[in-house]
């Protein structure tokens, strides 16, 4: 958290943390962040979609963790040297995320987000906007043009990860 | 109602029960002979503060009928009624319905009626008090008399009686306040004491400033308001509910130190009028002072703001004598708070979390360390205290049993009233501490097991003559902890389990077949069965069948375990053992599939290593073990799973672990046993939601977490289902 820029800090209506997951740059808002941890393998549950890759101890709870790129409908996540969880709270529950690797946080306004384009996407409301940051985050080729970087933002309470399963049941 | 407002409440309905427990436990103690002063002090108190803070929580009908038996037991305090035992017995049926009203005022349950009460209530303040004391005081009068006018006792005072709650729109935010002059036994003070003038201003009211707080903080110290200067108050339409507008004036015995009057002042807001300062002249001794016996013992009379101001005129030609000077509405809570303190358990809960985890890592650090660093002086001493901070935190969330014992005095009552049956109760250990969530989770087995002993283990008085027994029964309530478990025991001494009879009644129910042989313990169990009534006669007490099956499988559902000792003729004993917590599990750490997974020891019966060819396929999807000549079915947890589809491992590498569930005997297969221990359970659904088969989460000495299994769950799901574990995997 060391913001370079601290008027656009000031100007700006949230702060979005970023992060790469397989070529896509998503973000979710900084203040739904409770922490970010190391890889380390959860114990996996029984009886729970394949996207819920098991539980871990965070502090003395237990916290589900969520193979994002699965969740998103991609390929699972390949785990390297860098691949990290992302604790979020998601409206009291916590959540832990796999994803590749944390790429920045970055101060928007809230008139940058351009609403995500009517295309088929099988659920609804799960990418919440597009929002476009300038060039400095390298590892998304296709995600960079010239013009900046495309961010998906996550509307985590859509994803329904610790909900999912009461639905369909 | 705001949401501050509900969470006063709650506390006060916290407090309501509270001072129930406090008085019932006074009045039984009353009921059992002891009628000293303390006894008779305490259960005043405790109705009192209920009244209090009814008034201010605007709950007219327990007002009325607290206020009415507050005034009853203050002629009792003052030595005015005997507390004999037919008056003890009235008070506890008082009791009962006050417990009842405080219920119709948490909306539990309707009103109740208490005209009949409230009469014999009357009657024996007028029969009792009349003739032990001379006039009846003037406030011993129903409550509701509101603004009229009360006849002037004999001193020629006025006392006021008011009902703050017909004043709905009470423009001060003030809370009722609930007067005794007992509360003045205390020696007149002396002449020449402090004269202080309190008037709290805009300010202060703003910033919340309660002036009752602060009279009370004086009255703490001695100080008595001896009048209420209500001049300045508006016409109600220009009133203006945040300003101040009143004056009090209190003398202080002139022994108390300056500074300490000045503290109770600390909180209020500069502008406020203080003024403190020693009364000149001896002479105008406030008229009170005077006053001979009778007006120490006067009850207690009601005062509030918006009679003081209705009746201003009445009361102002002799305003020193306006017997008044408020009580704090929560009388005998303020050294309460001194010693505890209520915490929001998920609060201790977090604690607990966060300590368990120091104690993880302490372990993982001693574990990287070498064997040299390892005895240092600092780690086992960082050790020991972790393990003693994690004790402590542990024993916050354990409260005395008394609580879950507390419901019973009324239970019985009510159900001697029932049936005719004359019952005594004896408790003991019933400061034994459990964990808040046992107790909170004992209370409907116990109140099945009290049932049931009333209900079929006591004779009627008849009976019991007739047999050489005293008429009235006996049932002994008993809490005691031995080692990580708690005993909690219901015995009568009544007729015993008639053995014959269950055993008839369960081949007639067909829960066991004609010829069965069992022994006299195993036919005592049956009354545990499901569906199970000997009750000749479905009362509305017990006799549905459904009682003692209740209580077998809510103790059973927390780790515990029922037990009955019967002897014919000569009485029954229910033991509930209990787990002292909810939070520790008495564990087997096994291994399958490269996990590690907790099986609740209470399930485990043994564990076998299968020898050659002695667990066999039955179909292609089912196996079953030989043990002793009888077949049970096996399970391979890996595949239940779906960690290891078509588990290729030979039995004979595995171990076959026999658990009891509700599903009967079966065998789970598993890699190996790890450990035993004691693990601390976590809940999954706290971040995911509930899986079946799963009873939670334990975190292991490196930090890692193991499931906890949920036998009758997990094998429930497979009964017609011999594959795969359901796939559903949700708990509702």
């Amino acid at each position: 958290m060391t913001p370079t820029n601290v008027e656009a800090i000031a100007a700006a209506d949230r702060k979005i943390v970023t992060f790469i997951l397989g070529k896509q740059v998503f973000g979710i808002d900084m203040k739904a962040l409770i922490e970010i941890r190391e890889w380390e393998e959860p114990t996996p549950l029984p009886s729970v979609p394949h996207f819920i890759r098991g539980v871990t101890n965070l502090r003395g709870t237990v916290v589900p963790v969520v193979g994002l790129s699965e969740r998103l409908g991609w390929e699972p996540s390949v785990l390297h040297s860098r691949s990290c969880i992302l604790v979020v709270n998601i409206s009291g529950k916590r959540a832990g995320f796999l994803v590749d690797h944390v790429a920045d946080i970055i101060p928007i306004s809230d008139s940058d987000i351009q609403p995500a384009p009517d295309v088929e996407v099988g659920e609804q409301g799960i990418i919440s906007g597009l929002v476009q940051v300038p060039n400095k985050i390298q590892a998304g080729d296709e995600a960079a043009t010239e013009s900046g970087t495309m961010v998906l933002l996550l509307d985590l309470e859509a994803l329904n990860v610790t909900r999912h399963l009461d639905l369909a049941a | 109602m705001s949401d501050e407002l509900d969470e006063i409440q709650a506390i006060f309905f916290e407090e309501c029960a509270e001072g129930l427990a406090t008085a019932e436990e006074g009045l039984s103690a009353m009921a059992a002979g002891d009628v000293s002063s303390e006894v008779i002090a305490g259960v005043f108190r405790a109705v009192h503060s209920i009244k209090g803070g009814s008034g201010a929580f605007g709950h007219a009908a327990l007002l009325a009928f607290s206020h009415r038996f507050e005034n009853v037991l203050d002629e009792v305090r003052g030595g005015k009624i005997e507390p004999t035992p037919e008056v003890t017995k009235t008070m506890l049926a008082a009791f009962d319905l006050l417990s009842d009203h405080v219920a119709a005022a948490q909306g539990q349950a309707g009103l109740p009626n208490d005209a009949e009460m409230l009469a014999e209530l009357d009657r024996i303040l007028e029969t009792k008090g009349a003739s032990a004391g001379g006039a009846a005081p003037a406030a011993a009068a129903p409550a509701p008399v509101a603004a009229a006018a009360p006849a002037a006792d004999e001193m020629g005072f006025v006392p006021v009686v008011v009902e703050l709650e017909d004043f709905d729109a009470d423009p001060f935010g003030f809370e009722p306040v609930g007067v005794s002059l007992e509360d003045f036994d205390a020696p007149a003070p002396t002449l020449g004491g402090w004269i202080i003038r309190f008037r709290p201003s805009r300010a202060a009211m703003a910033n919340g400033a309660e002036p009752m707080f602060v009279i009370r903080e004086l009255e703490e110290s001695g100080a008595r308001v001896i009048d209420v200067d209500s001049s300045a108050l508006p016409d109600l339409r220009d009133l203006d509910p945040e300003e101040g507008y009143l004056q009090w004036t209190l003398s202080m015995p002139a022994e108390i130190e300056e500074s300490v009057i000045r503290d109770c002042f600390d909180f209020v807001a500069p502008d406020s009028v203080i003024e403190i300062e020693r009364e000149a002249q001896p002479e105008p001794a406030p008229v009170i002072e005077e006053a001979p016996a009778p007006i120490a013992e006067a009850p207690v009379v009601e005062a509030a703001i918006a009679e003081t101001v209705a009746a201003t005129p009445v009361a102002a030609p002799a305003p020193a004598a306006a017997p008044k000077a408020a009580a704090p509405a929560a009388e005998g809570k303020a050294h309460e708070a001194a010693q505890t303190i209520r915490v929001d358990l998920l609060k201790l809960d977090l604690l607990l979390n966060l300590v368990g985890e120091l104690v993880i890592r302490g372990s993982i650090l001693n574990d990287r360390l070498s064997p040299r660093d390892q005895e240092r002086v600092e780690l086992p001493e960082l050790a020991r205290l972790t393990r003693e901070i994690q004790d402590n935190v542990m024993s916050l969330r354990a409260q005395p049993i008394r609580q879950a014992f507390s419901r019973v005095p009324r239970m019985l009552r009510d159900l001697a009233t029932e049936t005719g049956k004359q019952v005594i109760l004896e408790t003991t250990g019933e400061m034994t501490e459990v964990d808040k969530g046992v107790i909170e989770k004992i209370g409907d087995p116990l109140t099945h097991m009290i049932r049931n002993a009333v209900d079929h283990g006591v004779e009627s008085p008849a009976e019991r003559i007739a047999v050489g027994k005293s008429p009235e029964g006996t049932i002994r309530l008993s809490a005691e902890q031995k080692g990580a478990r708690i005993f909690v025991r219901v015995s009568d001494d009544g007729r015993g389990i008639n053995r014959e009879r269950v055993r008839a009644k369960a081949v007639e129910k067909g829960i066991i077949s004609a010829d069965a042989i069992l022994s006299n313990e195993e036919i005592d169990q049956l009354i545990c069965a499901p569906g199970f009534s000997t009750a000749e006669t479905i009362s509305n007490i017990s006799g549905r069948g459904v009682g003692m099956d209740v209580v077998r499988s809510n103790v059973e559902a927390l780790g515990g375990r029922v037990e009955i000792h019967s002897t014919p003729g000569e009485g029954t004993t229910f033991t509930m053992a209990l787990p002292l917590t909810l939070a520790i599990l008495d564990g087997m750490i096994v291994r399958f599939a490269e996990q590690r997974y907790v099986l609740p020891l209470a399930n485990v019966i043994e564990a076998v290593r299968p020898e050659a060819g002695q667990v066999q396929p039955m179909t292609p999807t089912s196996e079953v073990i030989e043990l002793r000549g009888s077949y049970l079915p096996v399970k391979r947890l890996s595949e239940m799973f779906g960690l290891a589809a078509n588990d290729p491992r030979d039995p004979e590498d595995s171990l076959v672990i026999i658990v009891d569930s509700e599903a009967g005997n079966v065998g789970l297969m598993v890699d190996a046993i790890d450990d035993r221990r004691e693990v601390v359970i976590k809940s999954l659904d706290e971040n995911l939601h509930p899986i079946r088969g799963i009873g939670g989460a334990t975190i292991l000495g490196d930090g890692s977490i193991a499931l906890i299994l949920d036998i009758d769950a997990l094998l429930a799901g497979t009964s017609h289902n011999n594959t795969k574990y359901a796939p559903k995997g949700i708990a509702a």
